[in-house]
C-alpha cells in the first residue's frame, strides 16, 4: 500500500512528462542532452536562489511579505534565466544550421526549434517536480503520511504532486511561448511567460497563506502561528 | 523528407550516458533497498577492513579531525596501492604477458561476480523474501559468472552481452565500496579523481604508457573497459546513412578512456585484500575496435564492401563522417580501398574542421570506451549520496552526467585520451555539499509552506 501510494504519488506529478519524454524526447539524443543541461541549468539557479536566502531562512510564518519578496525574487531571477538560455539557444541554432549545411542536410526545421524548446521547458519542469516534489516523497514510501498545517485536509504528498504536476505543465509550455515569442519578436507572448509564472507562484502563495479559499476550509491558513516544522515525526499520521 | 540533424548529433554522448546512468540507478536501489536490512545495515554490521581503510577504522564517536586525518590516511594508502598494482601491470604488459594479463581479469570478474554478487543476490532474495531454494540459486549464480567471465575477451559474445556484464561488475563493486564509511568515501573519492589525473596526463604516468603502448601494438587494451558502441543498427535511417560513413569506421575508432578496474572483493577474509583491489585507469586514443582489427587483419585493404556495410550498419550511427566521404556513393568504393592510414588523417582534417563548428558532434568518436573504475565511483558517489537524501542524489546525478558530457566535449576538441574521473566526481562533490548545506533547508523550508514556484 504505502510503496504503491509513493509510486503513485510520484507518477502524478511525473506520469505526464515521463510519457513525453519517452514518446518524443527519448528518440533524438540531442533532446535529451537539452533536457539534461536545462535540468542542470535550473538546479543552479535553485541553489544560487538557495544560497542567498539561506541566511534569512527559518523565515517567519507569521508574516507574509517575506515570502512574497521571495517568490518575486525567484520568478524574477528564473525568468531571467530563461533568457540566457534563449541567447544561448540562439547560438546553439546557429551552430547547428553551420554544421547542418557542411553535411548537406537540411537546416532546423521549425518543429526542430520547436522540440528543443519543448526540451529546455521539460527540463526546467521536470527539475522543479523532482526538487520540489519527489526528493520529498521518500517518506511517503514508508508507512504513515505527513500533513502540514497550512493544508490539514489533503496529504502533504499530494498536494505536492498535484502542484508539481501543474507547475511541470506550465514550465513546459511556457518555454515553447517563450521561444517562440523571443524568435518573432510578439512582445504578448514574451510578457506572458513571466506572469503566468508570477501568477501561478502567487496563485499557491495565496491559497496557504489563506488569502484565497485554499485547500480545506476558509481560513485554513491564517490561523496557525507555528508552521516553522520540520517534517518532525509529530506530523505524522498513521494511515494503515 | 529528409531527417533532420537533430537525429544524429549525440548520438555517442548518449551510449555513453545511458549505460552510466542505469548503473547509478541500480546502486541507489540496491543501496536503498539494502540498507535497513540487517546484512548491508551500517549502523548493525561492524565495519569491515577492506584495501580502502587499511589504516584507520571509522567510528561515529571520533572527532572529526580525527575521522579527518584518518580518511585521509586510508585515501593515501589506497591511491598508493593501486598506483603500485598499476605500475605492476604496466609492468607485466610491457613483457608481453597478454595471456596472464587477460587470464587475471578474468578471474578478478569471476570473483567479483560470484562473491560479491553472489552476496548481493543473497540480501536481496533475504530482504525481498523471494523463494528460492539454494540449490537452482547456486546454479544461476555460476551460470551467470561463467557467461560474464566468457563474455570478458572474447569476440563470439554478442556485444550487448559484454556490455550489460561490464555494467553488472561496475554495479558490483560500487554497491560494496558503498559499504565503507562517510569519510573515507569522500576523501577517497577526491584522491581518485587526482590520481587519475596523474596517472594519464601526466608523462610518465602509468596509465599513459600502457595506452602508448597499446597503441604502438595496434592491441585491445588486456582491461576491463566498457565499449559504447551501438549494439543494433537502430533503424532505416542509420541503414542508409551508413553508406556515408564507410571508411570512417574501420579506420578511426578513438576511445575516450578506458579503466580497468579489477577490484577484488575484500571478502571478510582480511588477509585477501592486498593485490587483489587492484586497479588500473587506462586511457587510450586507441585504434581500431577489436571487430575492426580483425577484419583489417583478415581482409586487408581489399575488404568487400558488404562486409563493411553490415559492419557500419552494425557498429556505428553517427553520420559526421558524411562531410570526409562527401556524400557521394560512387566515391566509396574508392575510399574504401584506401589504406587507413590514409584514410585516417583525412578524417582528422575533416573532423577538425566540423568540430569547430559543432562541439557536441565529437567527431569521431566511434567506440568511446569508458573504463569501468568510472562506472564504479561514479556509482560509489550517487551510492554515498543516496544515504542522505534523494535530493543529493538527483543533484550529483546531474553533476556527474554533466561532467561526463564535459569530458566527452574536451575528448572531441584535443583529441587525446582524457580521465573522465576528476570534472565528475568534482562536480558531484561540490553540488553534493551545495545541495546538502544550502539547497536542503531552502526547498523543505518553501516547500512544507506549499511554496513553489
Amino acid at each position: 500500500m504505502t510503496v504503491a501510494a509513493g509510486i503513485g504519488y510520484a507518477l502524478l506529478a511525473l506520469g505526464p512528462s515521463l510519457s513525453l519524454f519517452i514518446s518524443v524526447i527519448s528518440k533524438k539524443p540531442f533532446l535529451i542532452l537539452t533536457v539534461l543541461s536545462s535540468t542542470l541549468l535550473w538546479l543552479m539557479s535553485l541553489i544560487v536562489l538557495a544560497g542567498v536566502w539561506r541566511a534569512f531562512l527559518p523565515l517567519k510564518s507569521t508574516t507574509w511579505w517575506p515570502f512574497a519578496i521571495l517568490i518575486l525574487t525567484a520568478v524574477i531571477f528564473q525568468e531571467g534565466l530563461r533568457i540566457l538560455f534563449w541567447k544561448f539557444y540562439k547560438r546553439l541554432e546557429d551552430i547547428l544550421d553551420a554544421f547542418a549545411d557542411r553535411l548537406a542536410k537540411p537546416r532546423l526545421f521549425l518543429t526542430d526549434k520547436m522540440l528543443i524548446a519543448l526540451a529546455g521547458g521539460l527540463g526546467h519542469g521536470v527539475a522543479h517536480a523532482v526538487f520540489f516534489c519527489l526528493s520529498l516523497l521518500t517518506p511517503a514510501f514508508g508507512p504513515a503520511t505527513f500533513f502540514v498545517d497550512k493544508c490539514s485536509q489533503i496529504p502533504f504528498f499530494l498536494v505536492s504532486a498535484i502542484i508539481a504536476l501543474a507547475f511541470v505543465t506550465i514550465h513546459t509550455c511556457s518555454m515553447v511561448i517563450a521561444f517562440n515569442g523571443y524568435a518573432e519578436g510578439n512582445k504578448v507572448d514574451q510578457y506572458f511567460v513571466p506572469a503566468v509564472h508570477l501568477v501561478a507562484g502567487m496563485v499557491y502563495f495565496n491559497i496557504c497563506a489563506g488569502v484565497l479559499y485554499g485547500c480545506g476550509h476558509p481560513g485554513d491558513g491564517l490561523e496557525t502561528g507555528s508552521i516553522n516544522l520540520p517534517p518532525d515525526i509529530t506530523n505524522f499520521v498513521h494511515v494503515d | 523528407m529528409q531527417s533532420s540533424i537533430l537525429d544524429s548529433i549525440g548520438v555517442e554522448i548518449i551510449g555513453v550516458m545511458s549505460p552510466v546512468s542505469i548503473c547509478m540507478l541500480v546502486v541507489v536501489f540496491i543501496v536503498y533497498s539494502l540498507s535497513s536490512s540487517s546484512p548491508f545495515s551500517a549502523a548493525s554490521a561492524p565495519p569491515i577492513r577492506t584495501a580502502a581503510n587499511l589504516v584507520y577504522l571509522e567510528s561515529s564517536s571520533d572527532s572529526t579531525s580525527q575521522k579527518f586525518e584518518g580518511a585521509l590516511l586510508n585515501a593515501l594508502v589506497f591511491v598508493i596501492l593501486i598506483a603500485v598494482v598499476t605500475f605492476f601491470l604496466v609492468l607485466l604488459y610491457y613483457y608481453n604477458c597478454t595471456g596472464f594479463l587477460k587470464n587475471y581479469m578474468r578471474f578478478s570478474a569471476f570473483f567479483v561476480l560470484g562473491t560479491m554478487g553472489g552476496s548481493i543476490f543473497l540480501s536481496m532474495i533475504q530482504h525481498f523474501s523471494i523463494p528460492v531454494d539454494s540449490i537452482t540459486c547456486f546454479i544461476l549464480l555460476f551460470n551467470f559468472t561463467i557467461v560474464g567471465v566468457m563474455s570478458l575477451f572474447s569476440s563470439g559474445v554478442p556485444i550487448f552481452v559484454r556490455q550489460g556484464y561490464m555494467v553488472a561488475l561496475g554495479i558490483f563493486v560500487a554497491a560494496w565500496f558503498t559499504k565503507l564509511p562517510e569519510w573515507t568515501t569522500w576523501a577517497l573519492l577526491v584522491a581518485l579523481a587526482l590520481y587519475d589525473l596523474v596517472a594519464v596526463l601526466a608523462p610518465g604516468g602509468p596509465l599513459k604508457i600502457l595506452v602508448e603502448l597499446a597503441q604502438s601494438r595496434d592491441e585491445e587494451l588486456p582491461a576491463l573497459v566498457y565499449e559504447a558502441r551501438p549494439t543494433v543498427s537502430q533503424n532505416g535511417i542509420v541503414q542508409g546513412r551508413s553508406l556515408d560513413i564507410l571508411v570512417g569506421g574501420v579506420s578511426d575508432s578513438r576511445s575516450v578512456e578506458m579503466q580497468a578496474m579489477s577490484s577484488n572483493n575484500a571478502d571478510q577474509n582480511e588477509n585477501q585484500n592486498r593485490a587483489n583491489s587492484g586497479y588500473a585507469v587506462i586511457q587510450d586514443t586507441n585504434f581500431g575496435n577489436m571487430e575492426g582489427v580483425q577484419r583489417r587483419d583478415e581482409g586487408g585493404r581489399s575488404l568487400s564492401v558488404d562486409i563493411l556495410h553490415e559492419r557500419h550498419s552494425s557498429s556505428s550511427s553517427s553520420s559526421e563522417y558524411s562531410t570526409v566521404v562527401g556524400n557521394r556513393d560512387s566515391e566509396i568504393v574508392v575510399d574504401e580501398e584506401r589504406s587507413p592510414l590514409v584514410g585516417a588523417p583525412e578524417m582528422r582534417n575533416g573532423g577538425q574542421q566540423m568540430r569547430d563548428g559543432l562541439e557536441n558532434s565529437d567527431v569521431s568518436n566511434r567506440g568511446i570506451k569508458l573504463g569501468l573504475g568510472d562506472f564504479v565511483f561514479y556509482s560509489v558517489l550517487v551510492g554515498r549520496a543516496a544515504m542522505y537524501d534523494l535530493m543529493t542524489v538527483y543533484a550529483c546525478y546531474l553533476a556527474i552526467i554533466s561532467g561526463l558530457g564535459c569530458t566527452l566535449i574536451l575528448l572531441s576538441v584535443w583529441r587525446q585520451a582524457l580521465p573522465a574521473l576528476p570534472i565528475s566526481i568534482a562536480l558531484g562533490v561540490i553540488f553534493y555539499f551545495l545541495t546538502r548545506l544550502l539547497m536542503e533547508p531552502y526547498i523543505v523550508g518553501t516547500a512544507t509552506h506549499l511554496m513553489m514556484f
